[in-house]
Protein backbone atom coordinates (compact mmCIF):
# COMPACT_ATOMS: atom_id res chain seq x y z
CA UNK A 1 0.00 0.00 0.00
CA UNK A 2 1.56 3.27 -1.04
CA UNK A 3 1.55 5.58 1.91
CA UNK A 4 3.91 8.45 2.48
CA UNK A 5 6.61 7.73 4.98
CA UNK A 6 6.44 10.06 7.98
CA UNK A 7 9.27 12.12 6.59
CA UNK A 8 7.40 12.93 3.42
CA UNK A 9 3.86 13.53 4.70
CA UNK A 10 2.61 16.69 3.17
CA UNK A 11 1.76 19.39 5.67
CA UNK A 12 -1.02 21.89 5.23
CA UNK A 13 -0.92 25.43 6.54
CA UNK A 14 -4.13 26.26 8.38
CA UNK A 15 -5.15 29.82 9.22
CA UNK A 16 -7.81 30.15 11.91
CA UNK A 17 -10.03 33.16 11.50
CA UNK A 18 -12.35 34.48 14.18
CA UNK A 19 -15.73 35.69 12.98
CA UNK A 20 -18.51 37.46 14.84
CA UNK A 21 -17.45 38.05 18.40
CA UNK A 22 -15.35 34.92 18.68
CA UNK A 23 -12.02 35.45 20.45
CA UNK A 24 -8.99 35.89 18.25
CA UNK A 25 -6.22 33.39 18.85
CA UNK A 26 -2.72 34.57 19.61
CA UNK A 27 -1.39 31.91 17.38
CA UNK A 28 -3.75 31.56 14.48
CA UNK A 29 -1.54 29.90 11.92
CA UNK A 30 -0.09 26.43 12.12
CA UNK A 31 0.88 23.40 10.10
CA UNK A 32 -0.84 20.08 10.27
CA UNK A 33 -0.24 16.80 8.47
CA UNK A 34 -2.43 16.51 5.39
CA UNK A 35 -3.47 13.05 6.40
CA UNK A 36 -4.93 14.28 9.68
CA UNK A 37 -8.69 14.64 9.91
CA UNK A 38 -10.43 17.97 10.20
CA UNK A 39 -11.56 16.79 13.64
CA UNK A 40 -8.06 17.58 14.82
CA UNK A 41 -8.43 21.24 13.82
CA UNK A 42 -11.80 21.42 15.57
CA UNK A 43 -10.42 19.85 18.73
CA UNK A 44 -7.49 22.24 18.68
CA UNK A 45 -9.86 25.18 18.45
CA UNK A 46 -12.01 23.85 21.25
CA UNK A 47 -9.02 23.50 23.56
CA UNK A 48 -7.60 26.89 22.68
CA UNK A 49 -10.88 28.66 23.18
CA UNK A 50 -12.03 26.53 26.10
CA UNK A 51 -15.33 26.00 24.43
CA UNK A 52 -16.94 22.75 23.45
CA UNK A 53 -19.19 24.13 20.83
CA UNK A 54 -18.03 26.12 17.88
CA UNK A 55 -19.35 26.76 14.45
CA UNK A 56 -16.51 26.01 12.05
CA UNK A 57 -16.59 26.62 8.31
CA UNK A 58 -14.45 27.33 5.28
CA UNK A 59 -14.68 30.07 2.69
CA UNK A 60 -17.03 28.36 0.30
CA UNK A 61 -20.08 28.49 2.54
CA UNK A 62 -19.37 25.01 3.76
CA UNK A 63 -18.90 23.39 7.14
CA UNK A 64 -16.55 20.44 6.69
CA UNK A 65 -17.32 17.09 8.21
CA UNK A 66 -14.79 16.30 10.98
CA UNK A 67 -14.00 13.11 9.13
CA UNK A 68 -12.60 14.85 6.05
CA UNK A 69 -8.85 14.76 5.68
CA UNK A 70 -7.13 18.11 5.82
CA UNK A 71 -5.36 17.55 2.52
CA UNK A 72 -8.67 17.00 0.71
CA UNK A 73 -10.04 20.19 2.21
CA UNK A 74 -6.93 22.06 1.21
CA UNK A 75 -7.20 20.78 -2.35
CA UNK A 76 -10.79 21.95 -2.60
CA UNK A 77 -10.74 25.15 -0.55
CA UNK A 78 -7.13 26.17 -0.12
CA UNK A 79 -6.11 29.64 -1.26
CA UNK A 80 -2.59 31.10 -1.46
CA UNK A 81 -1.04 28.03 0.05
CA UNK A 82 -3.28 27.82 3.08
CA UNK A 83 -6.60 26.56 4.30
CA UNK A 84 -8.59 29.30 5.99
CA UNK A 85 -10.85 27.96 8.72
CA UNK A 86 -13.41 30.38 10.10
CA UNK A 87 -14.95 29.91 13.52
CA UNK A 88 -17.78 31.46 15.45
CA UNK A 89 -18.91 30.80 18.95
CA UNK A 90 -22.31 29.55 19.95
CA UNK A 91 -24.91 32.20 19.81
CA UNK A 92 -27.48 32.58 22.49
CA UNK A 93 -31.08 31.89 21.75
CA UNK A 94 -33.22 35.01 21.69
CA UNK B 1 -48.51 36.69 -9.49
CA UNK B 2 -45.85 38.57 -7.58
CA UNK B 3 -42.36 38.51 -8.87
CA UNK B 4 -40.54 36.97 -5.98
CA UNK B 5 -37.15 38.35 -5.17
CA UNK B 6 -34.26 36.03 -5.67
CA UNK B 7 -32.70 35.48 -2.27
CA UNK B 8 -29.44 36.83 -3.64
CA UNK B 9 -30.98 40.22 -4.28
CA UNK B 10 -31.83 40.84 -0.67
CA UNK B 11 -28.87 42.70 0.71
CA UNK B 12 -27.58 42.34 3.34
CA UNK B 13 -28.87 38.83 3.11
CA UNK B 14 -30.70 37.51 6.14
CA UNK B 15 -30.04 33.83 5.65
CA UNK B 16 -33.57 32.97 4.56
CA UNK B 17 -35.34 31.73 1.44
CA UNK B 18 -38.77 32.32 -0.02
CA UNK B 19 -40.78 29.21 -0.64
CA UNK B 20 -40.26 29.44 -4.38
CA UNK B 21 -36.51 29.82 -3.73
CA UNK B 22 -36.77 26.64 -1.71
CA UNK B 23 -38.51 24.86 -4.56
CA UNK B 24 -35.69 25.77 -6.92
CA UNK B 25 -32.95 25.11 -4.37
CA UNK B 26 -34.39 21.70 -3.60
CA UNK B 27 -34.40 20.64 -7.23
CA UNK B 28 -30.86 21.91 -7.76
CA UNK B 29 -29.71 20.10 -4.65
CA UNK B 30 -31.30 16.81 -5.55
CA UNK B 31 -29.88 17.00 -9.10
CA UNK B 32 -26.37 17.60 -7.82
CA UNK B 33 -26.73 14.95 -5.15
CA UNK B 34 -27.74 12.44 -7.75
CA UNK B 35 -24.80 13.35 -9.96
CA UNK B 36 -22.16 13.10 -7.26
CA UNK B 37 -23.56 10.39 -5.06
CA UNK B 38 -24.21 7.58 -7.47
CA UNK B 39 -23.87 4.85 -4.88
CA UNK B 40 -26.34 6.42 -2.54
CA UNK B 41 -30.13 6.87 -2.75
CA UNK B 42 -31.33 10.11 -4.36
CA UNK B 43 -33.39 12.80 -2.68
CA UNK B 44 -36.85 12.84 -4.22
CA UNK B 45 -39.16 15.81 -4.43
CA UNK B 46 -42.61 15.01 -3.09
CA UNK B 47 -45.15 17.60 -4.22
CA UNK B 48 -48.01 18.43 -1.92
CA UNK B 49 -51.14 20.46 -2.14
CA UNK B 50 -51.96 22.27 1.00
CA UNK B 51 -54.80 24.63 1.54
CA UNK B 52 -53.64 27.99 2.69
CA UNK B 53 -55.56 31.04 3.81
CA UNK B 54 -54.25 33.07 0.94
CA UNK B 55 -54.59 30.96 -2.13
CA UNK B 56 -51.26 30.04 -3.50
CA UNK B 57 -50.55 28.74 -6.94
CA UNK B 58 -47.14 27.53 -5.98
CA UNK B 59 -46.32 23.89 -5.78
CA UNK B 60 -45.39 23.02 -2.27
CA UNK B 61 -43.54 19.94 -1.28
CA UNK B 62 -40.50 18.55 0.41
CA UNK B 63 -37.36 16.55 -0.29
CA UNK B 64 -37.42 12.97 0.84
CA UNK B 65 -34.70 10.42 1.48
CA UNK B 66 -36.33 7.34 2.83
CA UNK B 67 -35.61 3.86 3.97
CA UNK B 68 -31.93 4.38 4.53
CA UNK B 69 -30.24 1.99 6.89
CA UNK B 70 -27.76 2.43 9.62
CA UNK B 71 -25.10 -0.23 9.69
CA UNK B 72 -22.87 -0.59 12.66
CA UNK B 73 -20.21 -3.16 13.24
CA UNK B 74 -17.59 -3.41 15.92
CA UNK B 75 -15.02 -2.24 13.37
CA UNK B 76 -16.79 1.05 13.09
CA UNK B 77 -16.75 2.01 16.71
CA UNK B 78 -14.57 4.95 15.79
CA UNK B 79 -17.12 6.25 13.35
CA UNK B 80 -20.11 5.11 15.30
CA UNK B 81 -21.94 8.23 14.27
CA UNK B 82 -21.79 7.66 10.54
CA UNK B 83 -24.90 6.80 8.67
CA UNK B 84 -24.22 4.61 5.69
CA UNK B 85 -26.85 5.22 3.11
CA UNK B 86 -27.84 2.09 1.31
CA UNK B 87 -31.14 1.68 -0.36
CA UNK B 88 -32.95 -1.25 1.13
CA UNK B 89 -33.58 -2.80 -2.26
CA UNK B 90 -29.85 -3.30 -2.65
CA UNK B 91 -29.80 -5.53 0.34
CA UNK B 92 -31.72 -8.20 -1.47
CA UNK B 93 -29.32 -8.49 -4.37
CA UNK B 94 -26.80 -11.19 -3.85
CA UNK B 95 -23.87 -9.97 -5.87
CA UNK B 96 -21.66 -8.37 -3.28
CA UNK B 97 -24.09 -5.77 -1.93
CA UNK B 98 -21.60 -4.80 0.76
CA UNK B 99 -17.92 -4.33 0.82
CA UNK B 100 -15.77 -5.86 3.52
CA UNK B 101 -15.62 -2.72 5.57
CA UNK B 102 -19.28 -2.80 6.36
CA UNK B 103 -19.87 -6.51 6.76
CA UNK B 104 -18.59 -8.58 9.55
CA UNK B 105 -19.54 -11.75 11.33
CA UNK B 106 -23.15 -11.62 12.34
CA UNK B 107 -22.30 -11.52 15.98
CA UNK B 108 -20.68 -8.14 15.39
CA UNK B 109 -23.82 -6.63 14.13
CA UNK B 110 -26.26 -4.53 15.96
CA UNK B 111 -29.71 -4.56 14.61
CA UNK B 112 -30.24 -2.64 11.42
CA UNK B 113 -32.39 0.40 11.92
CA UNK B 114 -34.08 2.44 9.22
CA UNK B 115 -34.28 6.17 8.80
CA UNK B 116 -36.44 8.50 6.77
CA UNK B 117 -35.35 12.11 6.21
CA UNK B 118 -37.43 14.96 4.87
CA UNK B 119 -36.35 18.51 4.10
CA UNK B 120 -39.41 20.69 4.57
CA UNK B 121 -39.73 24.44 4.14
CA UNK B 122 -40.78 26.41 7.20
CA UNK B 123 -42.91 29.38 6.20
CA UNK B 124 -42.51 30.96 9.61
CA UNK B 125 -38.72 30.79 9.77
CA UNK B 126 -38.28 30.90 5.97
CA UNK B 127 -35.62 28.22 6.02
CA UNK B 128 -35.49 24.48 5.35
CA UNK B 129 -36.04 22.15 8.27
CA UNK B 130 -34.87 18.57 8.61
CA UNK B 131 -37.47 16.11 9.77
CA UNK B 132 -36.60 12.52 10.48
CA UNK B 133 -37.90 9.33 11.96
CA UNK B 134 -36.34 5.99 12.71
CA UNK B 135 -37.79 2.53 13.04
CA UNK B 136 -36.82 -1.10 13.46
CA UNK B 137 -37.10 -3.59 10.62
CA UNK B 138 -40.52 -4.58 11.91
CA UNK B 139 -41.74 -1.00 11.64
CA UNK B 140 -41.65 -0.25 15.35
CA UNK B 141 -40.45 3.29 15.96
CA UNK B 142 -37.12 3.65 17.69
CA UNK B 143 -37.02 5.21 21.10
CA UNK B 144 -35.17 8.48 21.07
CA UNK B 145 -32.47 6.99 23.28
CA UNK B 146 -31.91 4.34 20.62
CA UNK B 147 -31.65 7.01 17.93
CA UNK B 148 -29.13 8.89 20.03
CA UNK B 149 -27.02 5.79 20.35
CA UNK B 150 -27.07 5.21 16.62
CA UNK B 151 -26.30 8.82 15.72
CA UNK B 152 -24.16 10.37 18.44
CA UNK B 153 -24.29 13.74 16.69
CA UNK B 154 -27.94 13.83 17.67
CA UNK B 155 -27.33 13.53 21.36
CA UNK B 156 -29.48 15.96 23.24
CA UNK B 157 -26.54 16.96 25.37
CA UNK B 158 -24.37 17.76 22.37
CA UNK B 159 -27.08 19.74 20.65
CA UNK B 160 -28.12 21.67 23.73
CA UNK B 161 -24.51 22.68 24.23
CA UNK B 162 -24.13 23.65 20.63
CA UNK B 163 -27.01 26.10 20.71
CA UNK B 164 -27.29 25.99 16.95
CA UNK B 165 -30.25 23.71 16.97
CA UNK B 166 -32.15 21.23 19.11
CA UNK B 167 -34.52 18.39 18.51
CA UNK B 168 -38.23 18.53 18.98
CA UNK B 169 -40.92 16.07 18.15
CA UNK B 170 -43.98 17.35 16.44
CA UNK B 171 -46.47 16.63 13.74
CA UNK B 172 -45.02 16.52 10.26
CA UNK B 173 -46.44 19.52 8.34
CA UNK B 174 -47.84 17.32 5.57
CA UNK B 175 -48.09 13.81 6.96
CA UNK B 176 -50.02 14.24 10.20
CA UNK B 177 -47.74 11.94 12.14
CA UNK B 178 -45.15 12.72 14.77
CA UNK B 179 -41.66 13.15 13.42
CA UNK B 180 -38.50 14.47 14.99
CA UNK B 181 -37.07 17.68 13.68
CA UNK B 182 -33.99 19.82 14.04
CA UNK B 183 -35.42 23.12 15.16
CA UNK B 184 -34.93 25.90 12.62
CA UNK B 185 -34.58 28.87 14.96
CA UNK B 186 -30.81 29.18 14.52
CA UNK B 187 -30.70 28.31 10.84
CA UNK B 188 -30.82 31.77 9.27
CA UNK B 189 -28.05 32.90 11.61
CA UNK B 190 -25.64 30.17 10.73
CA UNK B 191 -26.56 30.31 7.05
CA UNK B 192 -25.66 33.99 7.15
CA UNK B 193 -22.33 33.10 8.77
CA UNK B 194 -21.61 30.43 6.21
CA UNK B 195 -22.16 32.79 3.30
CA UNK B 196 -20.49 35.77 4.97
CA UNK B 197 -17.02 34.86 3.82
CA UNK B 198 -18.05 34.31 0.25
CA UNK B 199 -19.68 37.58 -0.73
CA UNK B 200 -19.83 36.70 -4.40
CA UNK B 201 -22.25 33.92 -3.61
CA UNK B 202 -24.87 36.29 -2.34
CA UNK B 203 -24.38 39.08 -4.85
CA UNK B 204 -24.28 36.81 -7.87
CA UNK B 205 -27.64 35.41 -7.00
CA UNK B 206 -26.19 31.92 -6.79
CA UNK B 207 -27.38 31.70 -3.22
CA UNK B 208 -30.20 29.44 -4.26
CA UNK B 209 -27.89 27.06 -6.06
CA UNK B 210 -25.62 26.67 -3.05
CA UNK B 211 -28.08 27.09 -0.23
CA UNK B 212 -29.05 23.51 0.45
CA UNK B 213 -25.53 22.20 -0.02
CA UNK B 214 -24.27 24.63 2.59
CA UNK B 215 -27.24 23.91 4.81
CA UNK B 216 -26.74 20.21 4.50
CA UNK B 217 -23.03 20.43 5.32
CA UNK B 218 -24.09 21.52 8.80
CA UNK B 219 -27.22 19.49 9.29
CA UNK B 220 -25.64 16.38 7.80
CA UNK B 221 -22.96 16.42 10.48
CA UNK B 222 -25.58 16.01 13.13
CA UNK B 223 -26.65 12.85 11.32
CA UNK B 224 -23.14 11.73 10.44
CA UNK B 225 -23.80 12.26 6.72
CA UNK B 226 -21.13 13.66 4.44
CA UNK B 227 -21.41 15.72 1.32
CA UNK B 228 -18.82 14.76 -1.30
CA UNK B 229 -16.52 17.72 -1.72
CA UNK B 230 -16.90 17.55 -5.50
CA UNK B 231 -20.49 18.72 -5.14
CA UNK B 232 -19.23 22.12 -4.12
CA UNK B 233 -16.98 22.76 -7.00
CA UNK B 234 -19.38 22.93 -9.88
CA UNK B 235 -20.54 26.48 -10.40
Amino acid sequence: MATDSPGSVRKVVVLLRATGDAPILKQAKFKIAGTDKFAKVIDFLRRQLHRDTLFVYVNSAFSPNPDESVIDLYKNFGIDGKLVVNYACSMAWG
Amino acid sequence: MDIKQDAGNVFPWDGTLTSSDFFRAAHMFSDKWRRFNTSVPPWLWVPCLKRRLASSHEVEGYLSLEKTSLFKSSEEKQDAGSLILKEESNMLENEEPFDCATLGPESDYHEINHYDFHVVYSASYKVPVLYFRAYHSDGQPLLFSEIEKGLPGLSVKFLSESKWTFITQEEHPYLNRPWYKLHPCGTSEWMKLLFSTHKSLTTNGSTIEHYLISWFSVVGQVLGLKIPLEMLNCS
